[in-house]
């Protein structure tokens, strides 16, 4: 450990660290554009020079190293001086169309200007001329104005990515950021660039003029689009009911997580998220008006708890059959499996997943849904759907999630008496079934999930989930007293941290060590 | 007359040839070093306070001493870009006498336990760089590069690379870049070029000038060296005086030679009919002098203490009839066309004056364009990632400053 000072602040910090990385412990943010914690330090913006005692020049925060008594200052007069100095060089040559560019609100050059500038221009010569809608990807456009050339992008292909699209052209205030010989970024990380970008001068075609940042609301959650679990933040327009507005998500952004996706996250999940959105289920369904049943949760459940109950009495569980998927959470896979195997035991159990696709050697993994490890550790044989078993010998189906094709399931539930779906969207299974239930999404409700490398994530809703729609556990503990085995077991659960609390005690896997 | 070291055969035909060379004594030193061990070559060369002739004026003997006992290879990187305008004495080294150059290369490699020596030609010397491939196949022929040279056990290959024009690559980490085959951009420092250098192995990276003196040094003793110059500068600097003088060009003398004497005795004087308006003594990033303030020594302490520099030792002569904004017009207009584009101030910086000047010549000067620059170039001044910045803000201010009475009847 190394005993610094920052703005006469005592501190102790690891041989190694950084002036800016150690200022950022004590609670002192230096203003940096190039620097990105992603990367190695690049010095190139000269944002972040702060002061040391003894040295005669100021020096980089984002490049030196701490040393035993040094003395920082971040907020001298020298120091003020310097960065008023380099905001106003950036500024000269940046075009001031901040109420028409998408960066507006979480601009860093803006922030700063608020910060550290407030200048009367004295710059009274012409900007330099440049492309302002260079296409430099399949969903990137490249404001070459806007640019303040501090690589982040050049150097997130290069290194993270490996892939090298971007380079500087020319030299000298003349120097730009492109593509090399009308290559564009087309990678499955594209979207990356236009969030490390510290300015609008990389925009995505997907968000591009749609709304304000200053409109969005934020949350954390995890991306529910392939195995890997990347943690991201889901921005969404609450909605405002006087001008019309609804509420929606306009855009996925990668969270920092370094155990798993570092800063990054892939095209698919960025771009992948219409199916929050659209076709939202968001009442229950009763099909069957000769049952005259309430399309209720609490009547609904009961009548399905009724069903199971009947035919554990009469010995005919083996008559049950679920088919369940692994976008489901570990909580609500393993009051499933409490329920249906160890309960009721019922008959067939089935998965249905949307089908395996090409992954590659960074984040994204073959498998389309986020916790087929989960369902594996709960204890579930993962079978796909055997539709002839299916059509045999069956009373009561159980289905979650519309990843079944309708017509392979259509036949198979012909004879079946009872057919409950719990289904998050409108689809043409919806009409199959004799009830379906509305469910929320991953980003929607509380749980955790676990992903390819066995790493289990916690989760809570960020959206609200629409209308009648209720979180799968929620609706599997009632049913778990509804159905009458164990009654008792059920009424523990209020919360999601309530079931993952017994699921530690039961299975070791999940167990959290203290 | 003065002593000359570097300079003393250049009258003779056919000197850069090696048969020519070794007649006049030459390759003794690379013979007397390989009998040495590298660690009393090194204390040779520190005592004899050789400091950088590039600009900076580092000793020689300390970067050496920097290079870590790593087991990598090890690099010798010849800075030839000479893109400092004013500066043309290394040209005449390589042109004249590459074969003092390459004996420097041999020792000072010998001595880091350096395999592989580039040498980095700006590529404007096309002629040079031949001449210089030339010596270095002579040299091959003759053993004194390649394998066991002179039967000592010790490698060494010599390879001639030549820029593509850019100054910044003269700046030792963009030299590096660019000879990796990269983009000529400074890199940042720490690390250093001794412990990470090029391709990421410990590289001592030296002038021409510099290298050229080792043999000599050898030769010679460090007592003999520090005794043709200063105590704390030893040796010689080949001085390049330009501009309104009755003879430009190269002139050989002790370090610390006064300014006033290159000019009046050695370069003949100021041009008949022309007064001396100005000098700028370090190449055209040193700070300009005014024409009372060049009787003072030409070392490197001695301009610092009169807040100019050294730096290449090329001497730039103004004269009354030259205006001193055309100067600043050229300088201005210079670095803004040479800054790499890499960090803020630069970028901006140069091209921001350069903008305000280019206003001024077209006759739309304002009032407040003269404190502007000043605030400008300030702002520049030790604030970027390489010394380029300091390098265009120097002349700037300094010129802006001195002749500012000048500069405001263009307004």
């Amino acid at each position: 450990m190394v005993k610094i000072f920052i703005d006469e602040m005592p501190l102790e910090v690891e041989e190694g660290t950084t002036v800016l990385k150690a200022a950022e412990k004590a609670g002192i943010s230096i203003p940096h554009l190039c620097y990105h914690d992603a990367f190695p330090p690049e010095g190139s913006c000269r944002m972040c020079l702060v002061e040391i005692e003894g040295l005669p020049k100021l020096e980089l925060a984002c490049s030196t190293q701490v040393r035993e008594g040094m003395k920082v200052s971040t907020r001298s007069e020298k120091v003020v001086e310097a960065r008023k100095g380099v905001l106003e060089f950036l500024l000269a040559e940046h075009p001031l169309d901040c109420p028409i560019c998408d960066k507006a609100g979480e601009c860093k050059l803006q922030d700063y200007y608020d910060e550290y500038g407030l200048f009367e221009s004295q710059f009274n010569e012409h900007k330099e001329k440049r492309a302002k809608k260079v296409k430099i990807g399949k969903n990137l456009i490249h404001d070459q104005e806007r640019c303040i050339l501090c690589r982040r992008c050049v150097r997130f292909l290069r290194e993270a990515i490996k892939t090298q699209e971007l380079g500087v052209f020319e030299r000298g205030i003349h120097s730009s950021v492109n593509i090399y010989d009308l290559t564009p970024v087309n990678n499955n990380y594209s979207g990356n660039l236009a969030q490390i970008c510290p300015v609008g001068a990389i925009t995505d075609l997907d968000f591009r003029f749609k709304t304000r940042t200053w409109f969005l609301d934020k949350g954390e959650s995890i991306c529910p689009l392939c195995s890997r679990g990347c943690s991201i933040i889901i921005e969404y327009h609450p909605g405002n009911y006087r001008f019309g507005v609804t509420k929606k998500v306009y855009r996925i952004q990668a969270n920092t997580n370094q155990e798993v996706n570092s800063f990054w996250i892939c095209d698919l999940g960025r771009y992948g998220y219409s199916y929050l959105n659209e076709n939202r289920l968001d009442r229950i369904i009763v099909n069957r008006e000769e049952w005259h049943l309430e399309p209720a949760r609490k009547s609904v459940i009961k009548f399905l708890g009724k069903r199971l109950e009947s035919l554990a009495s009469g010995g005919k569980t083996s008559r049950i059959a679920l088919i369940l998927n692994s976008w489901l959470s570990n909580e609500e896979l393993f009051l499933l499996h409490k329920i249906f195997k160890n309960d009721l035991n019922a008959g067939k159990v089935f998965f249905a997943d949307p089908p395996q696709e090409e992954g590659d050697d960074f984040l994204l993994t073959p498998e389309r849904s986020p916790n087929k490890r989960g369902a594996r550790e709960m204890g579930f044989d993962i079978k796909p759907v055997d539709f002839k078993a299916l059509a045999e010998e069956t009373d009561v189906i159980v289905v979650f999630g519309s990843f079944l094709a309708e017509a392979d399931l259509k036949s198979a539930l012909k004879k079946i008496e009872t057919k409950v779906l719990f289904s998050s969207h409108v689809s043409g299974l919806n009409s199959l079934f004799d009830i379906v239930l509305p469910t929320p999404l991953i980003a929607e409700k509380g749980g955790s999930l676990t992903n390819v490398d066995g790493r289990v994530q916690k989760f809570s809703a960020v959206l609200d989930p629409p209308g009648d729609s209720l979180p799968e556990w929620r609706l599997l503990a009632e049913l778990g007293r509804e159905a009458g085995i164990n009654v008792s077991f059920y009424k523990e659960f209020t919360s999601p941290e309530d079931i993952s609390e017994e699921i530690g005690k039961e299975i070791s896997f999940f167990r959290v060590e203290e | 007359m003065q002593e000359k070291l570097l300079t003393r055969h250049f009258g003779l035909e056919n000197f850069f040839k090696i048969d020519e060379y070794l007649k006049q004594g030459g390759y003794q030193a690379v013979k007397k070093a390989l009998e040495m061990k590298p660690d009393e070559i090194l204390e040779e060369v520190k005592k004899a306070n050789l400091r950088g002739r590039g600009g900076a004026g580092f000793p020689a003997g300390v970067k050496w001493g920097f290079v870590p006992k790593v087991d990598k290879p090890k690099y010798l990187c010849v800075n030839a870009d000479e893109g400092e305008p004013g500066t043309f004495k290394d040209r005449y080294i390589m042109s004249h006498n590459p074969h003092l150059l390459l004996e420097g290369i041999i020792i000072t490699s010998y001595c880091v336990g350096i395999h592989s020596a580039y040498i980095y030609i700006r590529g404007e010397y096309e002629a040079v760089a031949l001449r210089l491939e030339g010596a270095i196949a002579e040299a091959h022929e003759k053993g004194f590069i390649g394998k066991d040279i002179l039967k000592s056990g010790f490698d060494l290959d010599v390879v001639v690379h030549r820029g593509a024009g850019a100054y910044i690559c003269g700046e030792e980490t963009a030299l590096l870049e660019s000879l990796e085959g990269k983009r000529g951009n400074p890199r940042l420092k720490p690390p250093f070029p001794a412990s990470v250098g090029l391709f990421n192995c410990p590289t001592v990276i030296n002038n021409v000038e510099t290298v050229s003196n080792i043999p000599l040094i050898i030769l010679n003793g460090a007592d003999w060296f520090v005794e043709k110059g200063l105590p704390k500068d030893g040796g010689t600097r080949i001085f390049g005086v330009s501009g309104m003088v009755e003879k430009p060009g190269i002139y050989e003398l002790p370090i610390g030679t006064s300014l006033k004497d290159i000019i009046y005795k050695h370069a003949g004087g100021m041009k008949k009919g022309k007064k001396l308006k100005a000098v700028i003594p370090g190449g055209m990033s040193a700070p300009v002098l005014k024409a009372d303030e060049i009787d003072i020594k030409m070392d490197f302490d001695s301009l610092v203490e009169v807040e100019s520099m050294l730096g290449s030792a090329a001497i730039i002569v103004i004269d009354t009839g030259t205006s001193m904004f055309d100067v600043l017009k050229a300088v201005t207009k210079f670095y803004y066309h040479e800054s790499c584009g890499q960090c803020t101030p630069c970028r901006i910086g140069t091209s921001w004056i350069n903008k305000i000047v280019k206003r001024m010549d077209e006759g739309k000067g304002r009032k407040k364009d003269i404190d502007n620059i000043l605030r400008l170039a300030s702002n520049i001044l030790g604030k970027t990632l390489c010394p380029l910045g300091d390098a265009a803000a120097m002349p700037i201010l300094s010129i802006t400053r001195k002749f500012r009475k000048e500069l405001e009847s263009r307004l």
